[in-house]
């Protein structure tokens, strides 16, 4: 049961970091990016590259994938989001689409279709209350949680933070107060990128690199942010760890010590739950605190 | 008078290339390739291409088929069908090939079968394991054993081992499906105390693994479709401190799953046709010529040894019986055995290989190394 319980950390972890990002971008710009899981993989590759192909110190090769995730999804938003969302919200779906397959094919052209580990082999676990996890593991969770109360910190206690806020509740009554809402709304689509490439990152570390993980990896930060509700950071932070231990709890446990669910359902389940609980709460769970998040 | 003779004879050469008569006994044999030369296969395909090119030239140097030389006319396919089909059809209509060798992917056997049977066109893969393929037509052959062979030969080997209960966790490809399926018929539903199949790619299979850790069983199969998967599943088995031995497929022979997985590779068992067979003296200078021209092989070996003997064993045929696709189709049936890098083999009423053992492989040292001859039955 432990072990289930840091499982969902571990996954969760993976799965907050790229939703909080998202949360970011679809609650003030409004734009569904679709490109989003292709990001996750350059900051994974990259940092895989700089580490074992530069043979650059790991902390040194984070920073710097992170640098060229910044850099990368900079570019993408000035060419394919920026002269397209103020026309019309749905533009962005398209143009991000074609990204991501352009992106598909330049991390298959680079990086070959043979997956990377940035950290190779086996980590060697340690068993805590029958629980086995390793000292990497819990470096990645408790960094997942510092970047979560940093991002916490900022949101509610800094003059910044109260400007996004501003920014997702009224984008021109903002700007009539002298906020730069399109400065803003760059800078956001940049540290979504970075939040993306930092689970890219989590990912390399934790289990490996493949080109065609990216869709997956998209479709389950959705999953986050439409249950966490529109434009709700904590709410798609919190259903990011929620599916994860959903989905846990749905294959790992046996049901009423009869049967388990088959793990082909693993994923199904979790998003059966989000469906199922929409229905009750349409703004997603936590929709009521978003006015004043 | 003159000034129309050189246009004349220049449409009349035209025209002759435009409509190609079926073989007419004069100029170069032609043999289809067909195979995937891009796309996520195409280690594959560069490797059969590779090893088939080989065994041309070295026809060709020798004098040709009877005095005609052979030519190779390549097609990618991406091991795709839809793509294999209209390789095959551009191959036996425009090309007018005599038999093609391919197509490498399951997917693309199954899918230029039917056209080869049509068309009278004996067609040979050096690289599909599916078990579809043995019934796929009579035209049909090939020279790597099925996987329901190595499936079986791994099962006998686990129970001979007092291996006799396993958990299994599958990806849910057709492949590795297939696997799992002529696993479990070999040693019984009881002998299976997980069976569990995933999506594929996905790489989180720790819930799986923490069911284990209260099971009792004997040996676990890392049943995925590729490197990057198994890696992961025998990375988080070995994490979550099980200790039992660790058996995968085919798929996963590659340099790359040590790289990843570290040493939860190390002792990992799969069964695979040899990459030397009886024939190891043949082998060996096939391994040094393609080394000397092409590097290390991106894939196996073992695929373009398989590729080079498809080109061979046609080769006898045609020397022998002509370039009519019945005769020659009736001559691989007839074959009492051909002497090939990868042993000696010949071909049962369905086309499938007879000849080629299995021999059990196990990681050490991060590299594959033969440990076993298994036999098949």
């Amino acid at each position: 049961m432990t072990q289930l319980l840091v499982n969902a950390l571990i996954a969760g972890s993976l799965a907050a970091l790229i939703a909080g990002g998202l949360a970011l971008v679809y609650g003030v710009l409004g734009v569904f990016n679709l490109a989003l899981g292709q990001m996750v993989l350059i900051g994974g590759y990259c940092t895989w590259w700089l580490y074992q192909v530069v043979h650059l110190p790991l902390a040194v090769s984070i920073i710097g994938g992170l640098c060229i995730s910044a850099v990368v999804s900079w570019f993408c938003f000035e060419v394919f989001i920026n002269p397209f969302y103020k026309r019309h919200r749905f533009l962005p779906l398209v143009t991000t689409i074609a990204l991501s397959m352009i992106l598909d094919g330049l991390i298959l052209l680079f990086f070959k279709e043979t997956p990377k580990a940035i950290l190779p082999g086996v980590k060697n676990t340690f068993e805590v209350l029958g629980a086995h996890i390793s000292p990497v593991q819990i470096i990645l969770v408790l960094t997942t949680l510092c970047v979560m109360a940093v991002l916490a910190y900022v949101l509610h206690s800094t003059a910044f933070g109260r400007k996004v806020r501003a920014v997702v509740q009224h984008d021109h009554a903002a700007m009539s107060l002298g906020i730069r809402a399109p400065l803003l709304h760059r800078f956001l689509f940049i540290m979504s990128g970075v939040f993306a490439g930092l689970g890219g990152i989590y990912l390399g570390i934790d289990q490996n690199l493949t080109p065609v993980f990216a869709f997956p990896i998209t479709i389950k930060a959705y999953a986050a942010i439409i249950a966490g509700g529109k434009g709700n950071i904590w709410g798609a932070i919190i259903c990011a760890y929620l599916i994860a231990l959903v989905e846990q709890l749905a294959v790992g446990v046996q049901w009423f010590g009869l049967f388990y669910i088959p793990a082909g359902y693993q994923q199904t389940v979790a998003l059966v739950f989000i469906i199922f609980f929409l229905l009750f709460r349409p703004h997603g769970l936590f929709a009521s605190r978003s006015r004043s998040a | 008078m003159k000034r129309l003779l050189v246009p004349l004879f220049a449409l009349g050469i035209l025209l002759s290339a435009c409509s190609p008569v079926a073989d007419d006994g004069t100029g170069p044999i032609k043999i289809g390739y067909i195979g995937p030369l891009t796309g996520d296969a195409y280690t594959y395909g560069v490797d059969t291409l590779n090893g088939a090119e080989i065994k041309v030239a070295e026809i060709n140097a020798a004098g040709g088929i009877n005095g005609r030389m052979i030519e190779l006319v390549v097609e990618d396919a991406r091991c795709t069908g839809t793509d294999a089909a209209s390789a095959a059809q551009k191959l036996i209509n425009v090309d007018k090939v005599v038999v093609i060798n391919g197509g490498q992917c399951s997917g693309e056997t199954l899918a230029v079968a039917p056209i080869a049977e049509s068309a009278k066109i004996p067609m040979m893969s050096g690289g599909s394991t599916s078990p579809d393929v043995t019934n796929a037509g009579d035209f049909v052959f090939r020279n790597i054993p099925s996987d329901a062979l190595a499936a079986a030969a791994t099962a006998s080997y686990l129970q001979e081992n007092d291996l006799g209960i396993i958990a299994i966790i599958t990806e849910n490809t057709d492949f590795a499906v297939g696997f799992r399926n002529a696993l479990i018929e070999a040693m019984g539903e009881d002998a299976v105390v997980l069976n569990e199949v995933v999506e594929p790619n996905v790489k989180d299979y720790r819930t799986l693994v923490t069911r284990l850790q209260g099971e009792e069983f004997d040996a676990f199969i890392a049943n995925g479709q590729t490197v990057a998967t198994v890696a992961a599943m025998v990375t988080q088995f070995r994490e979550l401190g099980l200790d039992q031995p660790i058996f995968s497929n085919n798929a996963v022979v590659s340099p790359s799953f040590s790289e990843i997985a570290g040493e939860a590779a190390e002792g990992v068992k799969v069964v695979m046709p040899p990459s030397q067979g009886a024939n190891a003296a043949k082998f060996d200078a096939f391994v040094e010529t393609f080394t000397e021209l092409h590097g290390p092989a991106a894939s196996s070996i073992t695929y373009a040894a398989n590729s080079y003997d498809v080109i061979g064993v046609f080769a006898d045929a045609i020397a022998e019986v002509g370039t009519d696709g019945t005769a020659i189709r009736d001559y691989l049936y007839n074959l009492d055995g051909y002497d090939g890098t990868i042993g000696r083999f010949s071909f049962d009423g369905n086309g499938d290989v007879i000849g080629i053992s299995l021999e059990l492989q196990e990681v050490q040292g991060g590299d594959f190394v033969k440990v076993g001859d298994i036999a098949v039955d």
